[in-house]
């Protein structure tokens, strides 16, 4: 913050939020972590205890609200005061979000397990560790007031998105050459789907952030390059085919 | 955050680009006119340059407000929009001033007039001690000789304009001194009204009143607005960002930041301004 207000309290009070964003984004960071940890070592203990760990996060969300609340009502924020406070609201919402898709990696992981482990999981990590990358990175953005940083994640999902439309169509032809991969490929394609998700929330914090320290959206359109929506893998006389063309605007 | 540029445009500019303004009833940007325009204002209390080249232009059937801490110069600034400073010999002001063109500052203006053209209201309500009729129609005779029923007329359509009507009809001929705090401040509006002036100075017009009273107050201001060129000081940011359409930020006797008050309250430019707003002052 530039500087302290008159009133100690409000300080106290707006410090308050921002250590319960941090605290929400740690979690958000280990939960991640030890979601994709869950699917490398195909531990489910430890992906039980992401998926117990869940309700950590809807109530450190629930203490988001209860303080922007508290502050807009008793306080009547103005200028970067208001932006400060919508924006933990917005932030709180991201977070949550991010940690129920971790804990929905970790809960399709535990059926993972019983099945035979099929070859394109060994993809998923990567995914998670750019996405663990870039909520490390937003984080820091929105600890360090860093505009320039928060733009670099914005336009760096771009990177999540491609890996996830490469795995998405290489699960397709998977489970097309060898049936009994289904179950295992399904949830492996949600479990991709999370962890591209939580770029997006990453990306939308970044957004976040931007609004905070400029008073005004980014005007410029995000790169994305998901084009799992308009991918095509077709069984023909010459073997299996994937329609890598993009998407009809 | 990227530093603005201070924002000195006229009005009419700030209403096409504000999206604030689509709030309002949709006007052309050309219906807006500068009913006061403020040029190299400086005013002195003795030696004391208590404003210093203040350049302003104030927007017709608007509302503006003056906000800023005690002693930067935001009534002085109000004082001199009708020359109120004139009932004292050492004060003085140099520059322009001018209403619908004519420069006030001159001093073959004739204060009675230019007064008539300019109501006042100040922070302590201040009803005379006379009835609540005579209060309203105390203006009126100094300046036309109507028949009773006009001057009655009159005195109606004030009381009703300053959403007093209902609670004063039955007893106009009781002392306005009787009032409450909040009736009594809705009394001098209707009194300054009755003269029916173009412009019309609140000087914290609701720091002396309970919260209901300042919203019939800030309601009427609202209603008002249509009519007038409203200028207000007042110590309220709250009431600057619910009242007002324009907002100038004052400080040590200098107008630091003017703009719509949407843009003031929201991402205002300098940062002395969003220091005052956001209460880090100091």
């Amino acid at each position: 913050m530039s500087s302290d207000h008159i009133i100690k309290s409000y300080d106290d009070e707006l410090t308050k939020l921002q250590n319960t964003l941090i605290t929400m984004g740690g979690l958000a960071e280990s939960q991640l972590a030890s979601a994709i940890q869950a699917v490398v070592k195909r531990d489910s203990d430890l992906a039980a205890i992401v998926v117990a760990g869940d309700a950590r996060a809807d109530q450190l969300e629930r203490e988001v609200e209860a303080l922007v609340v508290r502050l807009l009502a008793l306080r009547q924020p103005m200028a970067r005061d208001l932006r400060e406070i919508i924006s933990a609201l917005k932030i709180g919402t991201d977070l949550e979000r991010i940690c129920d898709y971790a804990a929905n990696v970790a809960k399709r992981s535990i059926v993972l397990n019983q099945t035979a482990l099929v070859k394109p999981a060994l993809a998923l990590p990567h995914m998670g560790k750019l996405a663990q990358l870039l909520i490390k990175n937003v984080l820091d953005a929105y600890v360090q007031r860093d505009g320039d940083k928060a733009m670099q994640v914005w336009l760096g999902d771009e990177a999540l998105d491609e890996l996830y439309t490469s795995l998405f169509r290489e699960l397709l032809t998977y489970m097309m050459e060898d049936p009994r991969s289904i179950t295992a490929g399904t949830h492996l394609l949600f479990m991709a789907k999370n962890i591209e998700r939580i770029g997006d929330h990453a990306t939308n914090i970044a957004e976040t952030i931007y609004f905070l320290l400029h008073g005004k959206p980014i005007q410029e359109i995000r790169p994305k390059s998901d084009r799992s929506s308009s991918s095509v893998v077709l069984s023909g006389p010459h073997g299996i085919v994937t329609d890598k063309s993009e998407p009809k605007p | 955050m990227t530093p603005k540029p201070l924002r000195m445009r006229p009005p009419e500019t700030a209403m096409t680009e504000s999206p604030g303004a689509l709030n309002e009833p949709v006007a052309a940007p050309d219906a807006l006119t500068d009913k006061i325009v403020i040029k190299d204002l400086h005013f002195y209390y003795k030696k004391y340059e208590a404003l210093k080249n203040i350049n302003l232009k104030l927007a017709d059937k608007r509302v503006t407000a003056f906000i800023g801490p005690s002693g930067c110069g935001k009534s002085t600034l109000l004082r001199c929009l009708n020359r109120m400073y004139d009932l004292y010999p050492e004060q003085r002001a140099t520059g322009e001033i001018t209403v619908d063109g004519r420069n006030i500052l001159d001093p073959k203006v004739d204060l009675n007039l230019l007064r008539a053209k300019i109501g006042m209201v100040f922070q302590k309500p201040t009803p005379f001690p006379m009835s609540i009729f005579d209060n309203v129609a105390f203006g009126i005779r100094l300046y036309e000789s109507l028949p009773q029923s006009e001057l009655m007329d009159r005195v109606q359509s004030a009381l009703e304009r300053a959403a007093l009507w209902g609670e004063a009809k039955d007893k106009l001929k009781q002392s306005g001194l009787g009032l409450s705090g909040g009736q009594q401040q809705r009394l001098c509006i209707a009194r300054a009204i009755a003269v029916r002036p173009e412009i019309l100075l609140l000087d914290e017009p609701c720091s002396a009143l309970d919260p209901i009273s300042t919203q019939k107050i800030e309601e009427l201001i609202s209603e008002l607005k249509t009519e007038y060129c409203i200028i207000m000081v007042t110590h309220s940011m709250q009431q600057a960002a619910r009242s007002s359409d324009y907002t100038a930020f004052m400080y040590l006797g200098e107008l630091v930041e003017y703009s719509d008050t949407e843009t003031m309250f929201t991402t205002p430019a300098n940062k002395r301004t969003e220091d005052y707003i956001t209460g880090r002052f100091g």
